[in-house]
């Protein structure tokens, strides 16, 4: 369904126009991270592929229970009901450990930024990979913090095994699998050695895995690296709801680990640093896992689809397990997300060291990434985008 | 199969006008027969919240936004800026003199990163809102704690000598948990003791309760901060505006100072808080009736708790602070059983004092019965 934002804002604020905050604020998480103007406000845009946002929102179950939950908007969320102790016990239910092994941020993006706070210091540097999301660098680069960037495989990957060398004295580890923005995974085996191996060679050395994506992959070689967190004090999962959950607007992240970890996580954590009303539908999305099943279906079957656009250009499109495409477009990544911005499709930033070649395209809908696929082929100047007909025959959704 | 906004719109049974017509009760109340039924609550009078919660314009607005324009998907840092273009208007200023957080506790925790460091410590009242030596502690700021004065009122004096080599004076007025005011000239003068004391130190006034004040000597110091880049007002959604649950609040300030404590970004704010926020910035009127309402349930507890014998300090807030001449956990805890929950200790009076926050009129009186029961006031006195 079309959601027109314009009429939105409208009714909110009319007559609001672009001014200098709008600038920071204009931005999705990703480009808020990286800093720079954007080119065009989002509320202008007509197709969002910019943000690796679900394009649908929340499930149903979760705007109810969001609804049902305005009777409590004027309790702190440790008093509201459902709390932020109930969403725990939530999140634990669906992740099958215990709630002390939970830590709530707004968002991942705070549970980050702990893990950078409590695991490096000025002899004990970050380790990350380049191009990843840059939260915990930029959280490092404030502090004063050292970063080790580990550029990334030719085919995307995080390149473990340089990762591993760099993780010898390192404070932490930052390992986003899938990975963002190359879109790529490691599997469940790949993931188990790089901790067994940097729990051998640096003992002292926290590694944090952000999950970010984990409900988007369908490579059947994946797995959580849940369980590893619960044994090992050094282990952290981060994950969001901003996802596939489809609830980036209401700030819902959470981290994983032994309870001791935790402990310490929920000790820097923002005080109440979850609303009432996404605590409310935050446990309902976490109850009602086919919706997830739903969402993770439609967005491999338009990721199928996006892919196929570019590779029908000539494109070299990385093998995506996430809600978004990381294509090689032979050009620099500014001047094409400008011009894509000028005919109303928002795409990702620069990733640099990869930004004079590479491009990020979030997956929309089927219907967006159709136009948006037209809108493309223009820009890129080469061939057409996969014709239209094509699109029904693959299964529906669920 | 996947949820869109039309159906939403139809499953609540709203949509056009009759949007603006749907009251909040009503509401609620479209859901609550398909819930589990809910165990009787108790009387929350522990955290200061407005018992009455967001005005009805406010949620609307929520309700339209997340049914029209689908934003509970989309990262909402757009709506920051419409946010702070809202607050802006308020105070008459620019939105560069305008930042936000999640509650203002956000905008506290990063007062004290930006502004003070192991060299640089922070002072802060002895008992005062411990968010600011909170997270001193954890990044390992030295606090320097100063005793309030006999009145229960921050020490200014003592403050301002305090404050040489500080990196940041924090200072809450009202001041909570006691209640109490410092007048506009007061501050006024205390600024400009810091300012000489310590030229650097950022002064950060939280002004949490302002909305309910009825006190005529006090004045924000807002728009002092607009133009000095070392005073900064705190402000929160949480208490007279009634969205403690939505997690927003603000600073205003210099532009160079807000450019500053933009230093976690807008990343911990949700689009219902940021257009709930929006919207209720907007309604004067219903802060205004929020304050006469509090008023009146704050005069009749406090005078309650008079007649019954137990002194309150002048309360400018929505809780008040009572020498109950007994410790507060045995009486909070008896509370607790009869269906009351009142505020934790607060060392170090802890040993006389109780906070109450203000509920409703109704919620007051049936609280009173319970405090009279405990503390062994007869019908009488109260």
């Amino acid at each position: 369904m079309p959601v027109s934002r314009r009429s939105f804002l409208g009714a909110i604020s009319p007559g609001t126009a672009a001014y200098s905050p709008a600038i920071v604020a204009a931005r999705g998480r990703e480009a808020f991270t990286a800093g720079g103007a954007a080119p065009t406000p989002r509320s202008e845009a007509k197709i969002l592929l910019d943000s690796n946002e679900n394009p649908l929102g929340p499930g149903r179950a979760a705007m109810e229970a969001l609804t049902r939950a305005f009777v409590d908007a004027g309790r702190y969320p440790t008093n509201a009901r459902p709390s932020m102790g109930d969403l725990r016990e939530a999140i634990a239910r669906r992740n099958s450990v215990k709630p002390e092994n939970v830590s709530m941020g707004s968002g991942s993006w705070e549970l980050l930024r702990i893990a950078v706070r409590l695991y490096t210091s000025s002899s004990r540097p970050l380790v990350t990979a380049a191009p990843t999301f840059e939260m915990p660098e930029k959280m490092a680069d404030q502090l004063g913090i050292g970063v080790r960037r580990v550029p990334v495989d030719k085919d995307g990957r995080l390149d473990l095994d340089a990762m591993a060398q760099a993780a010898r004295w390192a404070g932490l580890v930052f390992l986003c699998n899938p990975n963002n923005p190359t879109s790529t995974l490691h599997p469940a085996r790949a993931v188990a050695d790089f901790i067994a191996r940097v729990g051998q060679e640096s003992p002292e050395t926290a590694i944090l895995v952000d999950e970010a994506y984990h409900d988007y992959v369908t490579d059947p070689g994946y797995a959580t690296a849940v369980p590893l967190a619960l044994e090992h004090p050094n282990v952290i999962v981060a994950r969001t709801l901003s996802k596939a959950y489809g609830m980036a607007g209401m700030r819902v992240g959470y981290a994983i680990g032994q309870k001791h970890t935790m402990d310490a996580f929920n000790r820097w954590g923002i005080t109440f640093n979850q609303n009432s009303l996404a605590v409310a539908a935050a446990i309902a999305a976490l109850d009602d896992p086919a919706h997830i099943e739903a969402e993770r279906a439609r967005n491999t079957e338009a990721r199928a689809f996006t892919t196929r656009i570019f590779k029908d250009m000539g494109f070299r499109v990385m093998d995506s397990q996430a809600n978004f495409v990381f294509v090689d477009i032979g050009r620099p990544a500014k001047a094409f997300k400008e011009d894509c911005a000028r005919r109303g499709i928002l795409v990702g930033r620069e990733f640099p060291p990869l930004q004079k070649t590479h491009a990020r395209v979030s997956i929309g809908t089927i219907d967006e990434m159709q136009r948006a696929g037209v809108v493309i082929a223009e820009v890129l100047g080469g061939g057409r985008p996969a014709p239209a007909g094509s699109v029904n025959e693959p299964r529906r959704p669920r | 199969m996947s949820f869109t906004r039309r159906a939403f719109v139809k499953t609540v049974g709203i949509g056009g006008a009759s949007l603006l017509a749907a009251r909040r009760e009503a509401w609620a109340g479209l859901f609550q027969g398909s819930g589990a039924a809910r165990p009787p609550r108790p009387l929350l009078l522990h955290n200061n919240e407005n018992p009455l919660g967001p005005g009805e314009a406010v949620l609307d607005s929520v309700r339209r936004a997340l049914a029209e324009g689908g934003p509970a998907g989309r990262y909402p840092f757009e709506h920051v800026a419409h946010l702070h273009q809202a607050i802006a208007e308020k105070f008459g200023v620019s939105p560069e003199n305008v930042t936000s957080g999640c509650g203002s506790t956000q905008v506290l925790r990063v007062a004290v990163q930006t502004f003070t460091s192991p060299a640089k410590p922070l002072v802060a009242g002895q008992l005062t809102y411990e968010e600011c030596a909170g997270y001193a502690d954890l990044i390992g700021t030295p606090v320097r704690a100063i005793p309030l004065d006999r009145s229960l009122k921050l020490d200014l004096d003592a403050m301002a000598e305090a404050a040489k080599g500080a990196g940041l004076v924090f200072l809450n007025n009202p001041n909570n948990p006691t209640a109490t005011l410092l007048t506009g000239d007061a501050v006024d003068a205390f600024i400009e003791r810091v300012h000489s004391a310590a030229p650097d130190a950022l002064v950060l006034i939280d002004e949490a309760y302002h909305d309910y004040v009825t006190d005529p000597s006090h004045r924000t110091q807002a728009a002092r901060a607009v133009k000095d880049p070392r005073v900064v007002v705190a402000r929160t959604f949480s208490k007279a505006h009634g969205m403690a649950g939505m997690r927003v609040g603000y600073a205003i300030g210099h532009p160079e100072t807000i450019k500053r404590l933009d230093w976690e970004g807008s990343m911990a704010l949700n689009v219902a808080g940021i257009v709930a926020a929006t919207a209720s910035i907007q309604d004067q009127a219903r802060l205004q009736r929020e304050s006469a309402r509090n008023t009146e349930a704050r005069r009749f507890t406090i005078d309650w708790f008079s007649k019954a014998g137990f002194a309150s300090t002048d309360s400018q807030t929505n809780f008040v602070f009572v020498d109950i001449k007994r410790p507060a956990k045995a009486f909070r805890d008896t509370c607790r059983e009869q269906g009351v929950l009142v505020a934790r200790d607060f060392p170090p009076l802890e040993k006389s004092h109780v906070r109450v926050s203000i509920g409703t009129l109704d919620e007051m009186k049936r609280a009173t019965d319970v405090f009279g029961r405990i503390l062994g006031v007869t019908a009488r006195a109260a």
